[in-house]
């Protein structure tokens, strides 16, 4: 599993500059994709997603997934971490003490790299193959 | 007003037969579902070589009420911050000079692709199949029209409240006047709307959204905020909330094929082709947006799009896709090139042809001379001593007469325009992946700045015959043209486009212009 290290925001190479950068940059073994298990998501920042980011994300998901990081990027929550994350809307729902449905979460889900998803009042986002590997599920009508 | 039989007939029907109100609403999208298509007379105007699966699945499970609610909130939020509290704060006039210039260009411009991808998700919708693959094609048709009216808000907004509205207020007509035009028409238009219904997938949802949209409206904010700028975050971070059903609709295109014997034999090709075409304006253009716009700068671009684009983009979708027979891009590695040089080379160029711009462009200051050679090193002594010499000649003042464009017919340094891209490119001054190739057909010449176009282009050359702005103004001189397509601001004198933002600073008028006497030339004539 990578460390919080691995996954922020200036990891591996990212941490270097002029031309250490450009030396790393620019070596063949980096001239191909390389095949990644992270997932990225970006939230933007509202009165219930910082809510979220500091109760659900960092409290207790974070305790679930030690690779997941967190970094403040003004206007959005960057967020990467090893396979999944996910946002459980029902607990979401209390600790805001309001009505809060997976919907009510997308209005401030920015982007993802990934493959994200919805099923119930759950959002994942993962590094499966959702459709390939894994089969979407349907909730139970 | 009088009520018709079939309004009477629909509210007598719901009447007796009351649509459930406690249902969740993923349990109605199950449930919608039924309500499919005769797969055998499928038919669609939009075919494509792949055989697109019936049982392609939605990721988001979105029925209508919800969508609806939810768009409906994020517009609530938006529009609330802009009329309300960034209004209040004047947020508008306290973005930095050089920033609201990029603006014009940036908001204008996407406003383009999120039009024409109105267009390529509706033909999406009529080449699937699949009901929940519609339906994610259909979200993304109407967020693609919300997206529309934000940007052309956003250039609105602009309008009223920067110092400079000039551009923002009229970028509809006159942003077709300079070369960096038809290249986002390439992107954002032909490669979104023409050719095989899966390729264009492959162009707007796999790499212009699930890669270039994150650089392009989510870095882009950190850019505007560190600039003054919380008009364009509060905008585009609500953009960006659809994408991820676009970027989800761009995997499911290929999840759909992904068992399909073409997909062995050409999805490597397309995604290739797709990714270059993309990269290939996106990447410099970008690039020179946010370096060379920007007075505070947040990261080298090099460094947002090794995140964005290889590492994440790259890794994450195309790495994890790679059991599937999907390749790295064969032309990565120019990419990756042209990530660290090709903006330089075309800032180079589009500052030497400012006049024809509807934004104002500025030379880069001492400190920005020494950022751009800490994170390019090299930087100076290529581009910066330039620089300093069209700074010397007086490029800024319009009684020296002196347009950079000019500096290039002296010292023979050619511009050509790459026939696929459109993309403007120095043979002789370039540090990027390109370098000088011409082909005639059909008793015209054409030139390519590398081998990824050049050979697009050589498998239909009927698709790329786009007149370049040589060809198109060749023998007449630049203030006329100018004139012409309405780059002046309501003086009908004064220039839009101004090579300095300082508000001392004289301004250029057609005059001027004229008394320079540059003449479109095309090199290729």
């Amino acid at each position: 599993m990578s460390t919080v290290k691995d996954n922020s925001y200036d990891a591996g190479i990212m941490s270097l500059n002029g031309k250490d950068f450009a030396d790393e940059y620019f070596k063949e073994e980096n001239q191909v994709c390389k095949e990644s298990n992270t997932v990225v998501l970006v939230l933007k920042k509202s009165d219930e997603m910082d809510f979220i980011v500091d109760e659900m994300l960092v409290k207790i998901f974070q305790k679930k997934n030690p690779s997941l990081v967190i970094q403040d990027r003004g206007g959005y929550w960057w967020l990467k971490a090893d396979n999944s994350i996910e946002i459980d809307c029902e607990y979401a729902s209390d600790i805001l003490g309001k009505p809060y449905s997976i919907y009510d979460l997308l209005v401030d889900v920015t982007s993802t790299v990934g493959r994200a998803y919805t099923f119930g009042n759950t959002f994942t986002i993962t590094s499966e193959l959702m459709g390939l590997d894994v089969k979407l599920q349907d909730v139970a009508a | 007003m009088a009520i018709s039989l079939a309004t009477n007939a629909a509210t007598d029907a719901l009447a007796l037969n009351r649509a459930p109100t406690s249902v969740g609403a993923q349990e109605v999208h199950k449930w919608m579902q039924d309500f499919n298509w005769d797969f055998k007379n499928n038919r669609t105007k939009y075919p494509t070589k792949y055989l697109m699966a019936n049982d392609t699945k939605e990721q988001f499970k979105l029925i209508a009420k919800e969508y609806a609610r939810m768009e409906s909130v994020k517009d609530e939020r938006q529009f609330g911050s802009l009329q309300d509290a960034l209004t209040r704060m004047n947020a508008g006039n306290r973005v930095a000079p050089k920033w609201g210039e990029t603006m014009k260009v940036v908001s204008n411009f996407l406003e383009v692709g999120e039009y024409n991808a109105i267009a390529a998700s509706a033909m999406l919708w009529d080449s699937a199949s699949a009901p929940e693959q519609k339906n994610g094609y259909l979200g993304q048709c109407m967020d693609e029209i919300r997206h529309t009216h934000q940007c052309g808000y956003v250039n609105y907004y602009f309008a009223k409240y920067f110092h400079d509205p000039a551009g923002h207020t009229d970028a509809r007509r006159v942003r077709t006047l300079g070369p960096l035009w038809k290249g986002m028409k390439r992107v954002f238009a032909d490669g979104f709307i023409s050719g095989d219904a899966v390729e264009c997938s492959i162009n707007l949802q796999l790499v212009g959204e699930a890669c270039f949209t994150n650089p392009l409206i989510v870095a882009v904010t950190e850019w505007a905020s560190a600039n003054g700028d919380e008009v364009t975050p509060t905008v585009f971070l609500s953009i960006e909330t659809d994408e991820l059903r676009h970027m989800a609709n761009g995997y499911q295109t290929v999840v759909s094929i992904a068992h399909d014997p073409a997909a062995a034999k050409y999805l490597n090709t397309d995604l290739n082709n797709a990714f270059w075409t993309q990269q290939k304006y996106f990447t410099p253009v970008l690039g020179m947006l946010f370096e060379y716009g920007s007075k505070f700068k947040v990261e080298p671009w090099v460094k947002t799009w090794n995140r964005w684009v290889y590492e994440d983009w790259g890794g994450i979708w195309i790495g994890r896709l790679g059991k599937y027979g999907v390749q790295s891009p064969a032309s990565l590695k120019d990419a990756k090139k042209d990530a660290y040089w090709a903006h330089h080379d075309l800032f180079l160029l589009a500052y030497a042809v400012w006049p024809t711009g509807f934004f104002r462009l500025a030379l880069p200051s001492k400190e920005d001379a020494d950022w751009f050679e800490a994170n390019y090193p090299g930087w100076y002594d290529h581009y910066g001593k330039i620089y300093e010499e069209w700074r010397a000649r007086g490029c800024e003042d319009p009684s020296s007469g002196f347009i950079p464009l000019q500096w290039f017919v002296e010292n023979n340094h050619e511009i050509y325009i790459d026939r696929v891209s459109q993309v403007p490119f120095c043979p002789s001054l370039t540090k990027g992946a390109s370098s000088l190739r011409i082909h005639e057909y059909n008793g015209k010449k054409h030139a390519f700045s590398d081998e990824w176009g050049e050979r697009m282009w050589l498998s239909e050359p009927e698709r790329y015959e786009c007149q370049n702005v040589f060809e198109q103004y060749a023998g007449r001189e630049l203030s006329e043209v100018i004139a012409e397509l309405w780059g002046v601001r309501s003086d009908g004198v004064t220039l839009i486009g101004q090579p300095h933002v300082t508000k001392e600073g004289k301004l250029w008028t057609l005059d001027d212009i004229k008394r320079a006497n540059c003449v479109f030339k095309d090199p290729l004539a």
